[in-house]
């Protein structure tokens, strides 16, 4: 265990662990738009960034993303200074340039006294804040269906050769965990549209409801070794048929 | 020949040098950057022709050496006749038989081809009486331009592999780091970390493998002292990569070469072969049972791929982007496992060092700087090329002794060091020292060691436009105040350079370089607000007159000026051609007609009237 | 356009097949194709076993390479610092002028391909042009058409 002031009240930590997982159990906001707890940090949009210093340091600082920064015995942290504040407001600043359509980048610039760009608004801007989420989790889901293509300004997220991606299996896992929402997918009766792709859905046999993608539910199958006809029934319809086993268990159980 | 012991290594050294004796006289023919751009393969071609015809007794082919960077880029084509040091320029084709006849048949020197000193207007016949080579001080790049490039027998006639013998020998992998900390070594990349200290956090990791990697990248415009080392004494690159690797106990090393440079990945790739077949790279090194093998991994075109960890992901067939170091790559680099990664020209000291001994390299430089810099002295200079100085000398030294001050004797205006990272430095600091921790104070950097020097007709609002536009093209887009915040900067200066700007603006891109220098993820963006910070600072009032008057005092920025012809217009007519949007009228022997309408300020007509007549404003 | 992939698995055999390979492996088809086409980019992922995904993000991100063809003859304008103060891009722009085109394109015949590139470390020469390898120092504005008839 390691002590470390964070605002100036002393914390215990794990040595090793992330400054920003501190931080959060210790229940002080910073944001973190390009964090995500089921991959490994990234370091993209610089919003966690905090001010540290070390007593032998002479008062010297420096600035660095807490999701990446392992804590260590004496360190001094400090998540809201002038200097951090300013860095904040500057990258939300530069967000609202390039996203001003986004809901939730001006809620966020708001949040920080933010609420008009100044500077250029730049004419192709997207919602995309490449902030790397949807390309990371596909990876940890296995699929590497999408990547991020071309370098600097013009960078940004797609699919192989900008055409329907041949790994993709229609999980949703992008979409879902995209922070401003820019990836699109529609469901349309028995179908679901994503990246260009569409594919067929599993209807669950009890109810009726569509459920995932067939290639979804294939893939599923394959690799986690279950029966197909698993994910021919939908969650819900299987909670239910678990309960009701639960419950026969305990009705005997008490009988006895 | 396979050396199986270090002995072997002596013996065959002596027998080279006792044939070298036999040899009356060697042409070295400069082939560096410079050179070959200007026509050098053409002249190796006809000295082999003409060569092979005459049959002149006591010489053979094997005495006319391709060589590398001999560093007077700007008389090249350059030709050595040794050992008389007999200097000859600007050669062309037509001279070679002339030299061969002359020179080398007989004992005469050709005066038209003498390097002819503009400040006593004497011609100089041997180079090291030159001003521009005798300011020098040539430590690491003492081969280049007297061996043969991938010639063995030429790098070991020069003492070369003996460090490596001695390491492999009679060094323990501790004591070879203790030498090249004590020797103060300092990565010659541009951070300028201890080089010593680097390789010892790297030993200290427990792990079954440690890497040795070269960056070769060289990727700041300006820059050729690494493609010069590369091309021109690749071995030094290797056994300084050797015993680092023998040091940290690696036994793989990679050379990452940037993609724009082909010739130093032959001439790499022509070295780790033929040192393989001596024994000296491989299995069992000179039959000792350290084993070490390179691969070269080349660059695609990515100037981000300069940075440490965005070049181990190189490597690795990803994309170059860069990581946090919070977690050094000393400690967890290419694989994640543990990494030294050193500049071409920091490892080309290193057999220098353990040869000679680290007290020795000390007592060169200042103290915290010791040793020597490379620097690639370009721009608005009369004398450009490569050159060697010790750590301290000053920029006046540099720029006026060696360089021979500025072209047509225009006032100097600024020298620019350290690339997109740097920044430029004033006349009122040609005194400066050039080290490490001096350009810092002063505001820029050392950079890998290009060195630009510019006039008063060059515009700092331009210069770090430019720098700004080169770093958005290369900035790999992973952190929002890199991606955002250059190119929002560079939008800025775009606005300063048309006259649109206001006073705010300044305040505008000073705060927000700031929050770029502490907020970006590597290095690229951390320093990428250099340049404009050190030309607001030094400059400001150049900035002041865009933003202010509307006016660009260098006449560079197009929006700003505008070209007019004079009364000094012969109508010679040599301007109406080259404009590309036929602006300009005129009958032969009237004065000519600029229409400013259909002006772009290409400056094609400035470029080509003999009579002054283009008054640019 | 369909290509002739014979030449293919001559380049994959000259490296061991893993990622480690991929920058190398695209600069040859690079070098030989004078591009990257569709298939090769396929091919290259099965043969080196990398998601496609993560070929076509490299063969985006390098500059040195392209996806579509390039011209018979490349020139490519050096804009580096030095060759910048010399006055490159008065170069480039004349060269676009005459071409037609701007710079990172290819003509439609063809026949010319105009690019930049940083740096080729020949500053003393700036500024400096290569086309289709050859070097041409000291290159002045009214070189430009010279260039464009140079074999």
């Amino acid at each position: 265990m390691v002590n470390l002031t964070i605002n100036g009240r002393i914390v215990q930590a794990k040595e090793g662990e992330m400054l920003l997982t501190v931080l959060r159990r210790e229940k002080i906001d910073v944001p973190a738009l390009c964090h995500h707890d089921a991959v490994e940090p990234f370091g993209a949009c610089r919003l966690c960034t905090v001010e540290i210093t070390k007593e032998d340091w002479n008062g010297h600082s420096n600035y660095v993303t807490s999701c990446l920064y392992p804590v260590e015995e004496g360190l001094i942290v400090s998540t809201h200074s002038p200097k951090v504040n300013e860095l904040r407001k500057t990258i939300l600043d530069l967000f609202l340039a390039r996203h001003p359509n986004s809901p939730e980048v001006r809620q966020l610039a708001a949040d920080y006294g933010v609420l008009k760009t100044s500077y250029e608004t730049v004419v192709d801007g997207n919602n995309c804040i490449l902030c790397g989420i949807c390309t990371r989790i596909c990876d940890a889901m296995g699929f590497h269906a999408i990547s991020t293509v071309g370098r600097g300004h013009g960078k940004e997220v797609a699919p192989p050769l900008h055409q329907v991606p041949p790994d993709c299996v229609g999980c949703l896992a992008c979409a879902k965990n995209c922070p401003t929402h820019y990836i699109e997918y529609i469901f349309d009766n028995n179908y679901l549209t994503i990246w260009d792709k569409k594919f067929e859905l599993m209807t669950c046999s009890r109810c009726g409801k569509k459920t995932i993608t067939k290639e979804f539910a294939e893939y599923l199958s394959k690799n986690r070794d279950i029966p197909i006809s698993y994910f021919e029934i939908c969650d819900e319809c299987h909670r239910k048929e678990l309960a009701a086993t639960m419950g026969q268990i305990t009705s005997w159980e008490r009988e006895a | 020949m396979y050396l199986d012991n270090p002995q072997q290594l002596i013996d065959w050294h002596d027998k080279i040098i006792a044939k070298q004796k036999k040899i009356k006289k060697k042409i070295l023919v400069c082939c560096g950057p410079g050179c070959l751009a200007n026509g050098a393969q053409d002249i190796i071609e006809r000295f082999k022709t003409v060569l092979k015809e005459k049959k002149i007794s006591g010489f053979t082919v094997d005495a006319l050496k391709e060589t590398g960077c001999h560093g007077f880029c700007e008389q090249g084509p350059l030709v050595v006749i040794e050992p008389k040091g007999l200097y000859y320029t600007k050669v062309k084709v037509k001279d070679v038989e002339d030299i061969i006849e002359q020179s080398i048949k007989n004992d005469k020197t050709i005066d038209r081809l003498l390097y002819n000193d503009p400040q006593t207007d004497k011609k100089i016949e041997k180079y090291q009486d030159i001003n521009f080579y005798s300011h020098q001080k040539k430590i690491v790049l003492n081969n280049l331009g007297n061996i043969n490039q991938c010639n063995i027998e030429d790098y070991i006639a020069n003492d070369g592999y003996q460090a490596l013998s001695k390491a492999l020998t009679s060094m323990s992998p501790q004591r070879v780091i203790d030498t090249v900390t004590k020797s103060g070594l300092r990565g010659r990349g541009g951070a300028g970390f201890p080089t010593g200290r680097k390789w010892a956090t790297c030993r200290n990791v427990e792990s079954d493998v440690h890497y040795v990697i070269c960056n070769g990248d060289e990727g700041d415009p300006g820059a050729f002292m690494d493609r010069a080392l590369m091309e021109g004494d690749p071995f030094s690159v290797l056994e300084g990569m050797t015993i680092a690797a023998f040091a940290v106990g690696a036994k793989q090393g990679y050379i990452y070469v940037r993609e724009e440079y082909p010739l130093a990945v032959v001439n790499l790739q022509k070295a780790i072969e033929i040192a393989h077949e001596n024994g000296l790279l491989g299995d069992n090194i000179l039959g000792t049972d350290f084993s070490f093998n390179i691969k070269i991994s080349r660059g695609a075109g990515a100037f981000v791929c300069g940075e440490s960890s965005a070049l181990m992901k190189s490597v690795a067939g990803e994309v170059g982007e860069p990581r946090a170091k919070y977690i050094r790559s000393v400690i967890k680099g290419l694989y994640d496992k543990p990494t030294v990664l050193n500049n071409v020209e920091t490892f080309a000291n290193v057999p220098i060092i353990i040869r000679k001994g680290a007290s020795w390299y000390n007592k060169i430089g200042t103290p915290k700087n010791s040793g020597t810099k490379a620097f690639s002295l370009v721009g608005k200079v009369r004398n450009t090329g490569l050159i060697e100085v010790a750590m301290g000398t000053t920029l006046r030294e540099i720029i006026y002794d060696i360089g021979g001050g500025i072209i047509d004797g225009r006032p100097f205006k600024a020298v620019q060091t350290g690339g997109p990272s740097g920044g430029c430095l004033p006349a009122s600091k040609l005194d400066l020292p050039v080290d490490f921790d001096s350009l810092k104070e002063a505001g820029s950097m050392m950079g890998s060691g290009g060195m630009i020097v510019m006039d008063d007709r060059t515009c700092m609002v331009d210069v770090a436009k430019y720098f700004l536009g080169f770093l958005v093209n290369e900035s790999c887009g992973k952190c929002v105040p890199c991606r955002e915040g250059l190119y929002q900067l560079h939008a800025l200066t775009v606005k300063v350079s048309e006259g649109k700007a206001e006073e705010a603006d300044l305040e505008k891109m000073e705060k927000l370089s700031e929050m770029v220098i502490i907020g970006s993820l590597c290095g690229l963006g951390k320093s990428g607000p250099n340049p404009l910070l050190s030309t607001i600072k030094y400059f400001r009032d150049e900035y002041m007159a865009h933003i202010r008057d509307k006016r660009c005092p260098a006449g560079v920025c197009r929006a700003l000026i505008t070209y007019k012809i004079t009364d000094a217009c012969t109508g010679c007519m040599a301007c109406i051609a080259p404009c590309p949007t036929h602006a300009i009228t005129g009958k032969k022997n009237e004065r000519h007609v600029l229409d400013q309408k259909l002006c772009t300020k290409c400056g094609a007509c400035f470029a080509v009237c003999r009579y002054d007549a283009i008054l640019v404003s | 356009m369909k290509q002739n992939l014979d030449k293919l698995s001559d380049i994959f055999n000259r490296y061991p097949k893993n990622q480690e390979s991929l920058i190398a492996v695209l600069q040859d088809i690079q070098k030989e194709y004078h591009y990257l086409p569709e298939e090769t980019l396929q091919e290259t992922a099965k043969t080196l076993n990398v998601p496609l995904s993560k070929v076509f993000s490299a063969s985006t991100f390098y500059n040195a390479f392209s996806h579509y063809p390039r011209g018979e003859k490349v020139i490519r304008v050096c804009v580096g610092t030095t060759c910048h103060i010399r006055g490159a891009h008065l170069v480039q722009e004349q060269l676009e002028n005459l071409l037609n085109i701007k710079a990172g394109s290819t003509t439609k015949d063809l026949k010319y391909t105009l690019e930049t590139v940083s740096c080729v470390g020949a500053c003393s020469q700036a500024p400096v042009v290569i086309v289709n390898n050859k070097y041409y120092g000291h290159v002045k504005v009214s070189d430009a058409k010279k260039l464009l008839r140079s074999k």
